[in-house]
């Protein structure tokens, strides 16, 4: 790390001030070059080449898309991360609403109380849910207790499980970015419209949510991003009955000790990844144009 | 209907803020319960359990994950004023392209990024490195990007006619940097910091490739130890780990007063 020291802004000479620019860059681009670049290129080379021969070859990508398992794997991670998109989206545009235009003092308290928990790490909510959802947890000790149900239910080690404890996770992110967008319509277009006579529920149906539909969107793909690429929730909610690419990654590393394979997944789940923002940015360009447009129309 | 609307919105509202609370208020029950299984009785609690988080068993790496977030938060803090100050007050030619570049690493997922190290690792032959090392060069990776724009965003906003005055009153341009510069853009770098700590503490999806027998950070700790049991130490160590990180948060808040920064609505 001595590199660091030497090319502090402090001790730069003044007159060659470009060179000593990309000099105070190298050490990040080092970093990132050898422990994100060259890791992430290996990674794509090892999924084309054959372990024994090095020769270049498919295999591990025909192997992906034929046995059923691995599809299995990417079409599970698919339902839960659009369960989790929409869930989050909906229990968060309340809150969100609430947030963007009360002027109450709750509101802080409000904000906290939707925020405070992304502090708590991981692991704690997880925790919490396991305590809550097991089966011999809280709500199933409850239901057994009151004799409402004779054996457990199946709360835990499931898709259910996984979903609840993504939600909670993410709800934080979909609230602020519902919020940013939500605060973003001018008031007086509600304030219009109820003056004119429409009931709460069509100003929310014909103005709030068109208008809010850019936020909408983002939440969503920013949970479906978030959820795709979660790791520790469902390795611990889910368990080994309820398995998605993440942690199915992982068992091909540690257990099977199948990198190339593993290699292929780190690249299905990464290809999803970016697919899905692209269609955000597709999306959030028209959108632009689009307004530029009709704004050239009505100036 | 406008009541029936206002009513479910409300109820919305209270259910949303219930289901966020319920988790951690149940952990912080457990961790003060006196019985192995975990009840909520607000008249009979303990702090036995805490005493427990003094055995080497959550010592070893509650220690080795504050070291880690200590070097990661310091060379990410150092590494991200030193691009911030090339690309945004030095102006290099082609610095949107290298800002890119260096926000490349948070378009990847954490869990590929962890994946693509410990291949990259084990091809080259140097396992050896796995523990410690690897784990504080993951989190720079995983910090810097955000740490990165946290000052480049500081930089930026920061009134260009201060450096200008002292220019023209004859500030050379170290004493420019030291006494103009880095205390104005403290505060953003304070929070990038602040930022860069906790993920690096909290940090699940690298660490989980990168730790070693022995070398285990307190995440992975607590996530191995979850596979065999629930019991309430666990809530203990939970809760401990979250007062840990609010503490942070409240020192650094101290020194560098951040949350202005955040009210003004940078990122």
């Amino acid at each position: 790390m001595s590199t660091i020291a030497l090319t502090a802004p402090a001790a730069m000479p003044p007159a060659p001030a470009k060179t000593s620019g990309y000099l105070v860059l190298a050490p990040s681009c080092l970093v990132l070059t050898v422990f994100f670049a060259l890791p992430m290129g290996t990674t794509i080379g090892m999924s084309f080449t054959d372990g024994e021969t090095l020769a270049p070859t498919l295999a591990h990508y025909q192997r992906f898309f034929s046995d059923g398992l691995s599809l299995a794997g990417l079409y599970r991670t698919t339902v839960m991360s659009i369960l989790v998109a929409v869930c989050v989206t909906v229990f968060g545009y309340p809150v969100a609403y609430y947030l963007a235009r009360s002027r109450s003092r709750w509101r802080a308290v409000v904000f906290a109380l939707a925020l405070a928990p992304e502090l708590a790490g991981v692991v704690l909510r997880t925790y919490g849910w396991l305590i809550i959802l097991e089966d011999r947890g809280f709500i199933n000790d409850a239901l057994l207790n009151l004799g409402i149900i004779a054996s457990p239910l199946p709360l835990s080690k499931n898709l259910f499980a996984v979903v609840v404890g993504l939600t909670h996770v993410i709800l934080p992110f979909g609230i602020l970015s519902l919020t940013t967008s939500i605060q973003g319509i001018d008031p007086n277009l509600e304030r219009a419209a109820q003056m004119l006579g429409a009931s709460r529920l069509s100003v929310l149906r014909h103005i709030v949510l068109p208008l809010s539909v850019p936020g909408i969107v983002s939440s969503l793909l920013i949970s479906f991003t978030m959820a795709a690429s979660a790791y520790a929730t469902p390795a611990l909610l889910g368990g080994a009955r309820f398995k998605v690419l993440a942690t199915m990654i992982y068992e091909q590393v540690l257990f099977y000790i199948d990198w190339r394979f593993a290699a292929v997944m780190a690249i299905a789940l990464l290809l999803m990844m970016l697919t899905v923002s692209f269609l955000g940015i597709r999306y959030e360009t028209r959108r632009s144009n689009r307004r530029t447009n009709s704004e050239g129309v009505f100036s | 209907m406008n009541g029936v609307l206002s009513c479910l919105f409300w109820l919305a509202i209270g259910v949303v803020l219930a289901f966020i609370t319920l988790p951690l208020a149940v952990v912080v029950a457990a961790s003060l319960s006196p019985s192995s299984t975990v009840t909520f009785l607000p008249w009979d609690w303990t702090l036995e359990w805490f005493g427990a988080l003094l055995s080497d068993r959550w010592l070893q790496p509650f220690l080795l994950s504050f070291r880690i977030a200590t070097v990661v938060a310091a060379i990410s803090g150092v590494l991200g004023i030193l691009a911030a100050y090339a690309i945004v007050y030095e102006k290099i030619p082609g610095s949107a392209l290298i800002m890119a570049g260096l926000l490349s690493p948070l378009s990847v997922p954490q869990i590929v990024k962890g994946v693509a190290i410990v291949l990259f690792l084990s091809i080259i032959g140097l396992q050896g490195i796995l523990g410690t090392p690897a784990l504080i060069a993951a989190h720079v990776v995983l910090a810097l990007p955000f740490v990165t724009r946290m000052a480049a965003t500081s930089l930026t906003n920061f009134d260009g006619n201060l450096d200008r005055a002292a220019q023209s009153l004859g500030a050379t341009k170290r004493q420019r940097l030291q006494h103009i510069v880095l205390p104005m853009i403290k505060p953003g770098v304070l929070s990038g910091v602040t930022f860069a700590f906790i993920i690096s503490f909290n940090n699940i999806p690298l660490s989980v490739f990168l730790v070693r027998p022995g070398d285990t950070t307190l995440p992975i700790a607590v996530i191995n130890y979850l596979e065999y049991s629930l019991d309430p130490v666990m809530a203990a160590v939970n809760v401990a780990s979250m007062i840990f990180i609010l503490t942070v948060i409240f020192l650094f808040e101290k020194i560098g007063g951040f949350s202005t920064q955040l009210h003004g609505g940078s990122k």
